[in-house]
């Protein structure tokens, strides 16, 4: 259990939020010109690593505003919080 | 309101606390972003939205509570005729608003049940099924939020001091109520 804070709400229980998997992933802009595995790169692989994840939650039980996180997988501490469409720390 | 059936007909009452239904109350669910919708909707209801998260503005008739930076459920103070499900108000900024393409206004008079809640532990019941630190809300009257509670999603209202109105979608309010019951005769 942890808390999470919402940009909207403000510091909101972890049971009130959904993840939404890897955020910052691009659709590729011509689909029909890409093979079938790199596709499925597209659609299906995402990273599952221990340490720092970009990830989109949702705060599906309070505001059902969508925003990003930026986490430590292994130990669950949250580095920083931003709105979508907002850029990605370079660091 | 037209056609539905309570199955909220008593009221509980269980160590100074007491819980009844307050129906039928009209509630509109209001969406928009532009600013010529904040315009029209304080025209329409003499009222400026709130824009600040988990807050309400309130008038003699009308009461506008915050659901998310573009999302507001308007509600009246008093109740409303029983057999029509027509409302003035509805009319008035779905006209200005929907049709106008500036936002959205969805009647949901039917979909919430509306619980009214009052005495000293309130807190002390949400706090048994809630993840939700009502510490600072419970000392600020007007102040709003939509949370768990018994893992349900409510939206609660700080009414007054004591009294607090609670909003459950219809067909978890049996369910809730029930626990509702039971949680409150073990305070």
């Amino acid at each position: 259990m942890f808390l999470i804070n919402c940009p909207y709400c403000g510091e909101r229980d972890q049971q009130e939020f959904k993840a939404g998997g890897e955020a910052h992933i691009e659709r590729p802009k011509q689909p029909t010109e890409l093979s079938d595995d790199e596709w499925a790169e597209y659609l299906f692989m995402r990273k599952n690593i221990k340490g720092i994840q970009f990830e989109r939650w949702n705060h599906a039980h309070g505001c059902r505003k969508w925003f990003n996180m930026v986490r430590d997988t292994s130990n669950d501490e949250i580095k920083l919080i931003y709105k979508m469409g907002e850029k990605p720390p370079s660091d | 309101m037209l056609n539905y059936n309570s199955i909220i007909n008593e009221e509980i009452n269980h160590n100074g606390l007491s819980i009844r239904e307050i129906s039928p109350i009209m509630k509109l669910n209001l969406r928009g972003k532009k600013r010529e919708f904040f315009t029209t909707v304080g025209k329409d209801l003499n009222m400026i939205l709130p824009t600040k998260a988990n807050t309400s503005a309130a008038n003699d008739k009308l009461i506008s509570i915050w659901l998310s930076p573009d999302e507001w459920m308007i509600i009246s103070n008093e109740k409303v005729q029983k057999d029509t499900n027509k409302y003035e108000l509805q009319e008035l900024l779905y006209n200005n608003i929907s049709k106008t393409n500036l936002g959205a206004v969805t009647d949901i008079s039917d979909q919430f049940v509306q619980l009214e809640l009052e005495g000293k532990n309130i807190f002390e019941l949400f706090a048994s099924g809630s993840p939700f630190n009502f510490n600072e809300f419970k000392e600020k009257k007007g102040t709003t939020t939509q949370t768990l509670l018994n893992h349900i999603d409510v939206i609660i209202y700080h009414k007054d001091q004591d009294l607090v109105n609670l909003f459950v979608r219809r067909s978890f309010s049996e369910h809730l109520w029930s626990w509702i019951n039971d949680s409150a005769s073990r305070l």
